[in-house]
């Protein structure tokens, strides 16, 4: 610090002629300057400074995380490892707990199914022993009835047989009557149609003269007058002269 | 006109254009007229008023007077006639002829001809129409009827038609 230095070689001078000096040695752009340079100064440490701590603290950081983990892997593994055990040792007491009171009430089941099937085969085969015993019974009855039956048949096909040889001589005998009066109906119906032919013969004879009447009529009415009619009307006169005198005489 | 002394009803030759008891009606009328006419103009001439001209006659009534050679002249002969016409009128023999068309006057003349000369000189027609006879006349005199038309023909040869188609059809 050569100011300091220059301050003992003047070590003489009084207070204020140092205050003089001083105030004339840093004027205000010195001290701006020394301010810029170390506030410079300042920062660039603080800088160097924050970099070798950020990388302490990463490399810091990376190996105290690799710890973690390998701690809190080993950690875990032993817990887990300890709960299996646990819960293998728990679960496989109860299981056999269980399957232990299942086997006996499965026991317990089958003894009373085994009852109950015995039971029911007892029952059934009385039950097949009556029933049988019915079944025979019925059928001597049925065989009884079947044979009362057939032969009440075989009188009444007996009866029908001669029924059928008496209806079918009596079918013979109506067929015959039968084609007789056919023969007669055919005969009486020809001899009808031929009546009826020659009564609409006659009938559509005397029609159609009264329509050629009505035609020669209707044709010849028009077709003269009196001086054409005159020669025809003084010769039917003449024809009947006679009588017309005769009359007027009278 | 000649002089001759009046003939009676019985005695007339009727002229051909009188055909009906009508037209000897008109002929009694319408000399009736010619009589008053005359009548008035002899009473007029007598008077000194001047003398009208013949009266105006119609052909019925000329041709009856030419054809009986008849005088009007006078008074008395005109009464006379009258009278006679109006008898005539009432007794001529009529015949009722009914014809199937309409007849027309030269027809009718033609047959009254016929009838005068035939029948009865004063005989006169009652002219009738009846579509229906067809052709030819129905005459009805006094007594009787002579049904001449065709239609009365045509039915009395019904039974001949019938026999005509009987016939045709045995032969098929």
């Amino acid at each position: 610090m050569g100011f300091f230095h220059k301050q003992d070689a003047h070590k003489n001078m009084t207070a204020e002629e140092a205050a003089d000096i001083e105030e004339h040695f840093f004027d205000e752009n010195f001290r701006e300057e020394l301010r810029n340079h170390g506030r410079w100064y300042f920062e660039k440490v603080i800088n160097k400074n924050a970099d070798l701590f950020k990388k302490d603290l990463d490399a810091t950081i990376s190996q105290v995380n690799t710890e973690l983990k390998d701690h809190v892997t080993q950690q875990l593994d032993a817990a887990i490892t300890d709960i299996n055990t646990e819960l293998k040792e728990r679960v496989t007491n109860q299981l056999d707990h269980q399957l232990a009171e299942y086997s006996k009430v499965l026991k317990d089941a089958q003894d009373s199914a085994l009852q109950s099937i015995t039971r029911s085969a007892q029952t059934l085969q009385e039950q097949h022993q009556q029933l049988a015993a019915e079944l025979q019974k019925s059928i001597a009855d049925q065989k009884t009835q079947l044979n009362g039956v057939f032969e009440s048949n075989k009188a009444q096909i007996q009866t029908m047989n001669d029924s059928q040889a008496s209806a079918l001589q009596w079918l013979a005998q109506s067929t015959h009557a039968m084609q007789e009066q056919h023969d007669q109906l055919k005969k009486m119906l020809e001899e009808d149609v031929k009546a009826q032919e020659s009564t609409l013969v006659e009938g559509f004879e005397s029609n159609m003269a009264q329509v050629i009447e009505h035609y020669l009529l209707g044709a010849l009415g028009d077709q003269y007058d009196l001086k054409a009619q005159l020669p025809a009307i003084i010769q039917q006169m003449e024809a009947n002269k006679q009588a017309i005198v005769d009359d007027m005489k009278l | 006109m000649t002089d001759t002394p009046v003939k009676t009803s019985a005695q007339f030759v009727l002229p051909t254009s009188l055909v009906s008891r009508v037209d000897i009606s008109r002929l009694v009328g319408e000399f009736e007229q010619v009589d008053n006419d005359l009548t008035a103009a002899a009473v007029r001439a007598k008077a000194g008023v001047e003398q009208q001209t013949k009266p105006v006659l119609s052909q019925p009534l000329a041709d009856f007077l030419a054809e009986n050679n008849l005088s009007i002249e006078t008074s008395r002969d005109r009464n006379e006639l009258i009278t006679e016409l109006r008898t005539l009128k009432d007794t001529a023999p009529i015949l009722h002829m009914t014809f199937a068309v309409t007849a027309d006057r030269d027809s009718l003349q033609t047959l009254t001809k016929w009838v005068r000369e035939s029948i009865h000189p004063q005989a006169v027609i009652d002219v009738g129409l009846q579509p229906a006879l067809v052709a030819g006349v129905y005459l009805r005199t006094p007594n009787h009827i002579h049904d001449l038309s065709l239609r009365a023909a045509l039915k009395g040869q019904h039974a001949v038609l019938v026999e005509e188609l009987e016939s045709l059809r045995g032969s098929k």
